[in-house]
């Protein structure tokens, strides 16, 4: 009891808590505007929400804006703001989700507008489900879409015109990742992870397939500290794979140290070398990769341990010392 | 008696001691009133120096950089053998390492650890006896023990105070009573006005050199002549230190020089107890040999140099047994403190710190079990809301479509993909249906089973056509007969000879077979054919001839082989 209260204590002074009216999915911190973040709520209905919130982290507070809330269709299966600040005289940001439609709005100090709505079917007025999309930091203007209909689009924000489609695998398309300005990756139900090159649409490189036929991949990041590294997660599977482009197909490191399944995964924004993960488990762990290969495996080097299931988590890359998480209709903001 | 003077002042006197000389390093062996023993008060580093740590980018003096290193060396020695709490102290970036030592510095730095009881070792033989120890080419005695010499060349101690002042150096060099005066002047000012009788000891010290040459030779020297010269020097010695009592040792003089030979044999004997080699191993066993065991890098080293322990006075078996625990305890100590403190990863304590992250750090506790944790983790709550995202959401929008009644979403190349399925699907199974032993459904063995029934085919076919070949063989002999009440139809095909037709009519008429019309011809390649038409009348008994009848008669006259047709022609 006596440790709980000093634990407690101690926790109340490196972390804060929000509680939604309803679950939480989508999660994205705000790069120009460093104290904002939004949250997607998840209704498995066509009513959803988006919040915006500010964070404190001199009063380890954080403050809702009910007036830069709005309404959204489905839940967003992905929220991201504009990697930059998309023009040094506004005080707006740029914020894009995904979900039937790739949508652009425009979150102004006390009102939201919707400024884009990007549809890339030519014979339909409805656009194919979009699972997630990633914003190009080096050229944004572009934004890259992955949908079930087994494509990646690549969007041109400010013409809302379709640049190029791409019929990246063989099945349903679940996470898209950038690496350059030309370059992006994308993980599949087809248990693959491509890359693709806009300069060369006609030929995609494999550099991963999961070890059991037909076992999905879910999500996929992009080391932006050092390009070589990547990492991705499969279905029900507790393994963080390491994967490194210059050798293909063999991962450089599993890490298997989560009790449950993983569901998030993000490398450090300051760091090329470290690696957070949360998963079914309840922990969020941050792990170093070390620069040779122990055979023992790979032991995190810290881990926190939420009240339930942690579905989302983002590293903030204006704050690298926060790190959000999502379970249930909670976020958290943890100091590392 | 004096006070002893505060520390730095004692370390001034130290590195002016040291430095007035250019020895390598100074230290005060201080008298512990309570415990009784010597035990280090305080040094003055002035060699050289392997790697230097200072935050300041300037440079400074060789003086200050001793200082700074004396100071440096202490706080090592502190931190090494500091408990856990220390460890855990961060420790300033210019603070040292072990690594960071030449050996001469390693050799100070192990000095620390040490105590000498009066009598024992180099410093309390010298504290016992009141007088100086000028230890000369010790690295060249212990090397004949030992595999590694040792750095200090020349180790002095001299009694000042309420301890021993000790210096050292890498140089060799010769015993000079001037330098014991030199590094006393720095000390001596401190004492007592009581003590004003230490010069005219030393004057008849001085006084008693001209006559007695043998003293300028190092005194643990095993010489026949020495131990006599040396009874005599301690005699005058003894006698000047006690001047109140000099007529009542002079009246017992023949009695003093047997008690001062019988001193001398304990004294040998004493050195003999360290180790095997000379005496004077005994006055230096204790630097000497533990440093150069822990530069040899071994504890076991350490053990199998140690002589067996041999018979002692309780009270100094336990000094020297303590003394030896003490040193194994402290390298020990180091070792394992290096071992685990070596190894650590800056970028680790750089990323997160326990005391301010919300983050608590992996317990290698739970690692073991870990290793024995078998990850189960397909369940249906297994990833739920992120399968919900990816697997459930997106179809959400096609429900919704449904629901308004609009034509549901459609991509052209996924229908075209799907076509192309379809078709492919479709094609195969009408090629199960025709193949006719068809094992299992999948695609493969559909395909591998048409492969094997097209072989069965073609060896059918080639089957077939050799059997082909074989009939056309029998049709060169053959003859057909047909009777139709009193009509006969007759054919022959048969290998020609010459004068066949003419017997055929022959044997016909024979048999009451009259022959009406006849065709026939002989081909290119010597096959004889006819066709003949005939009516069947009745023999004498009354009874036509039977289709068997005329066959069989016809088959003995048509040619077989070669020899029928011999015969044919004698017959001609």
């Amino acid at each position: 009891m006596e440790n709980s209260t000093e634990e407690s204590h101690l926790r109340s002074e490196n972390s804060v808590t929000y509680e939604s009216p309803y679950p939480i999915y989508g999660m994205s911190f705000s790069p120009s505007h460093p104290h904002r973040l939004a949250l997607g709520s998840f209704i498995e209905e066509y009513n959803n929400r988006v919040d915006i919130l500010s964070f404190h982290p001199d009063t380890l507070s954080v403050t809702p804006h009910p007036s830069l809330s709005f309404d959204h269709p489905y839940p967003p299966t992905k929220l991201m703001f504009h990697p930059r600040k998309p023009s040094p005289s506004s005080s707006s940001d740029l914020l894009a989700t995904s979900g039937d439609y790739l949508r652009l709005w425009e979150i102004r100090d006390n009102s939201v507008d919707a400024v884009s709505l990007f549809n890339n079917s030519k014979t339909s007025e409805f656009c194919a489900p979009l699972t997630s999309f990633d914003w190009n930091d080096i050229d944004p203007n572009r934004i890259a879409t992955s949908s079930i209909d087994t494509t990646c689009t690549i969007w041109d924000i400010e013409r809302t015109l379709v640049e190029t489609q791409l019929i990246a695998h063989d099945k349903e398309v679940y996470d898209i990742a950038w690496g350059e300005a030309r370059v992006f990756a994308s993980v599949s139900a087809d248990g693959s992870v491509r890359i693709f090159d806009l300069r060369d649409k006609e030929h995609s490189t494999i550099i991963y397939e999961s070890p059991h036929p037909d076992t999905p991949l879910l999500r996929l990041a992009w080391n932006k500290q050092d390009l070589r590294y990547m990492a991705t997660i499969l279905m029900d599977s507790n393994k963080v794979v390491i994967l490194d482009i210059r050798s293909p197909t063999t991962p450089v490191a599993e890490l298997e140290r989560h009790r449950g399944s993983v569901n998030a995964i993000a490398w450090a924004p300051h760091s090329s070398t470290h690696i957070c993960s949360a998963g079914d488990d309840t922990q969020a762990l941050i792990w170093e990769l070390p620069t040779l290969a122990s055979p023992t495996g790979i032991d995190p080097v810290c881990m926190y341990s939420a009240g339930c299931e942690i579905n989302q988590l983002q590293w903030s890359a204006a704050q690298p010392d926060w790190i959000a998480i999502a379970f249930a209709n909670k976020m958290q903001l943890l100091k590392v | 008696m004096a006070t002893p003077p505060p520390n730095n002042s004692l370390q001034t006197m130290l590195r002016a001691a040291v430095q007035s000389v250019q020895w390598t390093y100074s230290l005060f062996w201080q008298l512990c009133p309570h415990k009784g023993i010597l035990t280090w008060g305080d040094g003055y580093y002035n060699g050289a120096i392997k790697t230097r740590k200072t935050v300041q980018a300037m440079e400074v003096s060789t003086e200050e950089a001793s200082l700074q290193r004396s100071e440096q060396l202490r706080e090592l020695y502190e931190s090494l053998s500091g408990g856990e709490t220390n460890a855990k102290t961060r420790r300033p970036c210019a603070s040292l390492s072990p690594e960071d030592l030449t050996e001469t510095e390693w050799f100070y730095l192990l000095c620390v650890s040490f105590s000498f009881h009066p009598g024992l070792g180099l410093p309390g033989t010298a504290y016992a006896r009141r007088q100086h120890l000028w230890l000369s080419g010790a690295n060249e005695v212990d090397s004949k023990t030992f595999s590694r010499a040792i750095l200090a060349k020349t180790v002095v101690c001299i009694p000042v105070l309420e301890g021993v002042v000790e210096l050292g150096t890498t140089d060799k060099m010769e015993e000079d009573l001037n330098f014991i005066q030199h590094i006393k002047s720095f000390f001596i000012d401190q004492q007592h006005p009581a003590l004003t009788a230490k010069p005219a000891l030393s004057e008849q010290y001085s006084t008693s050199k001209p006559t007695s040459s043998s003293s300028s030779y190092p005194l643990v020297t095993a010489n026949n002549t020495i131990p006599i010269q040396n009874i005599v020097d301690r005699g005058e010695a003894i006698i000047l230190n006690n001047n109140t009592k000099e007529a009542e040792l002079a009246v017992p003089n023949s009695s003093f020089i047997p008690s001062e030979l019988m001193e001398l044999d304990a004294t040998l004997e004493e050195f003999r107890v360290g180790s095997s080699g000379d005496g004077s191993n005994h006055l230096d066993s204790f630097p000497t040999e533990k440093s150069m065991a822990l530069c040899s890098a071994g504890l076991e080293l350490l053990q199998l140099q140690l002589p067996p322990a041999p018979a002692h006075p309780p009270t100094e078996n336990l000094a020297q047994g303590g003394t030896d625990t003490h040193y194994s305890q402290t390298v020990s100590s180091i070792l394992q403190k290096n071992s685990r403190r070596w190894p650590e990863s800056p970028s680790l304590n750089l990323l997160t710190d326990s005391f301010q992250s919300a983050f608590n750090k992996w317990n290698s506790g739970a690692d073991d079990y870990q290793h024995h944790f078998h990850v189960s983790v397909a369940s249906v709550t297994s990833q739920w809301l992120l399968k919900y995202i990816l697997f459930s959401v997106p179809y959400l929008h096609t429900n919704w479509l449904k629901g308004k009644g609009t034509s549901p979403y459609e991509t052209s190349h996924v229908m075209a993909e799907r076509h192309r399925r379809e078709k492919l699907n479709e094609r195969f199974l009408i090629l199960r249906s025709m193949v006719p032993s068809v094992t299992r459904m999948d695609k493969a063995s559909i395909l591998g089973d048409t492969i094997e029934y097209i072989k069965q085919l073609r060896d059918k076919i080639e089957s077939l056509e050799a059997r082909k070949r074989l009939t056309g063989k029998r049709r060169m002999r053959q003859v057909e007969v047909s009777i139709i009440e009193s009509e006969a139809l007759l054919e022959v095909e048969c290998v020609h000879r010459e004068g066949l037709l003419l017997d055929l009519m022959t044997k016909l008429r024979e048999l009451g077979v009259e022959v009406m019309m006849v065709q026939s011809w002989v081909k290119d390649d010597g096959v004889f054919v006819a066709e003949m038409r005939a009516m069947v009348r009745e023999n004498g008994n009354g009874i036509k001839a039977s289709v068997i009848e005329v066959k069989n008669a016809l088959n003995q006259i048509i040619p077989r082989h070669e020899p029928y047709t011999l015969a044919s022609s004698d017959h001609f």
